[in-house]
């Protein structure tokens, strides 16, 4: 198991490690059936051509997904030390049409020093899509335990 | 082959072989809620509960994707200082979509909804075995440059009554059941 995460290590701007992830028709369908949401904007290439939901032909990737995504940012940092999410908050800006490719990121931007278990810092987050364009933000409070 | 029987290939667990997949299903259209029916204040407990299963768990972080083993491995779970095997954060989505698949909480499924953005409270891990139950409210509902805007609030307590998440989810809608008709024929309904 990797080194573990403890509150003392972490300073305000420490970056977390970057999620990158392609987005194809069969990823949307995989998520649409794990999360049971088989919304035809996600889901059916032609009812999307026709209703043009987000003003364009074309599937889009779950906005769950996407913050599921944000999330992992999180849990790939945090979770293997024992870490868990107390808050998780994202606003969606633009739709991620299929075939995209998105970065998600964060930033510890606060330390909250309550007491030893419940120990917590904040992380900004963030997702752009290939063309450098802001998809979503968030921010995530991390209960820190060791 | 449409994209029901594509998305079939991915079936693995009880409750999404059981799940009412077809949101285009004029049929299913009488039972749910819209926005202009939304009544802010209307409260209801939804009498479906979910049990919570590792195979539940595990297609929902195979899916977003997520191969960290404290999603699948209870073992490696536990040396992490975790119960068991970890719900992935926004494993909320599935039970969610599970219980409220007509009634209040339907605008869930509508046809032309967007998400604009979520945020959640977390308060107890969930885990394999619990059994849940949704109390569901009508939180708030807006108008802004001409879309319509509706907020729910969704708190999930486990078989012993204790609380396990406060989720508010927010959904931009089409405003009538007419809106809606006309998006299962697939013509644009969203603005005012």
């Amino acid at each position: 198991m990797e080194n573990k995460l403890t509150f003392e290590s972490i300073k305000c701007g420490d970056k977390l490690p970057a999620v990158q992830q392609h987005l194809s028709q069969e990823d949307i369908w995989h998520f649409a059936v794990a999360s049971l949401d088989m919304n035809p904007v996600h889901c059916s290439p032609e009812w999307c051509r026709k209703s043009q939901v987000f003003g364009i032909p074309e599937t889009v990737q779950h906005g769950q997904m996407t913050l599921s995504l944000l999330a992992k940012v999180i849990t790939n940092w945090a979770y293997s030390s024992g870490g868990t999410l107390k808050t998780f908050e994202a606003k969606l800006i633009k739709p991620v049409p299929v075939d995209s490719t998105c970065t998600y990121g964060g930033e510890v931007s606060e330390l909250h020093p309550v007491k030893k278990g419940k120990d917590f810092v904040a992380v900004e987050l963030w997702a752009t899509d290939q063309n450098g364009d802001k998809v979503a933000v968030g921010k995530a409070q991390v209960i820190i335990p060791q | 082959m449409d994209y029901m029987e594509e998305m079939a290939k991915y079936y693995t667990t009880q409750k999404q072989k059981d799940f009412t997949s077809d949101f285009l299903d004029p049929k299913q259209i009488d039972s749910y809620e819209f926005w202009d029916e939304i009544q802010i204040g209307e409260e209801s407990e939804i009498p479906t509960k979910f049990e919570v299963k590792a195979e539940d768990l595990k297609a929902f972080a195979a899916a977003v994707p997520d191969d960290n083993p404290i999603f699948y491995d209870e073992e490696y779970a536990k040396q992490c200082g975790h119960d068991g095997i970890v719900a992935h954060p926004l494993f909320v989505t599935q039970i969610r979509f599970f219980l409220l698949q007509g009634g209040h909480g339907s605008w869930n499924r509508t046809p032309g909804a967007r998400n604009p953005g979520q945020i959640i409270e977390y308060y107890d891990p969930i885990r394999v075995g619990d059994i849940l139950t949704l109390k569901l409210t009508s939180y708030d509902k807006w108008i802004k440059r001409g879309k319509y805007y509706m907020r729910a609030l969704s708190r999930i307590y486990d078989q012993y009554g204790k609380l396990k998440m406060r989720y508010y989810s927010t959904l931009i809608l089409p405003r009538t059941k007419a809106d809606v008709l006309r998006f299962l024929k697939g013509e644009h309904a969203l603005e005012a």
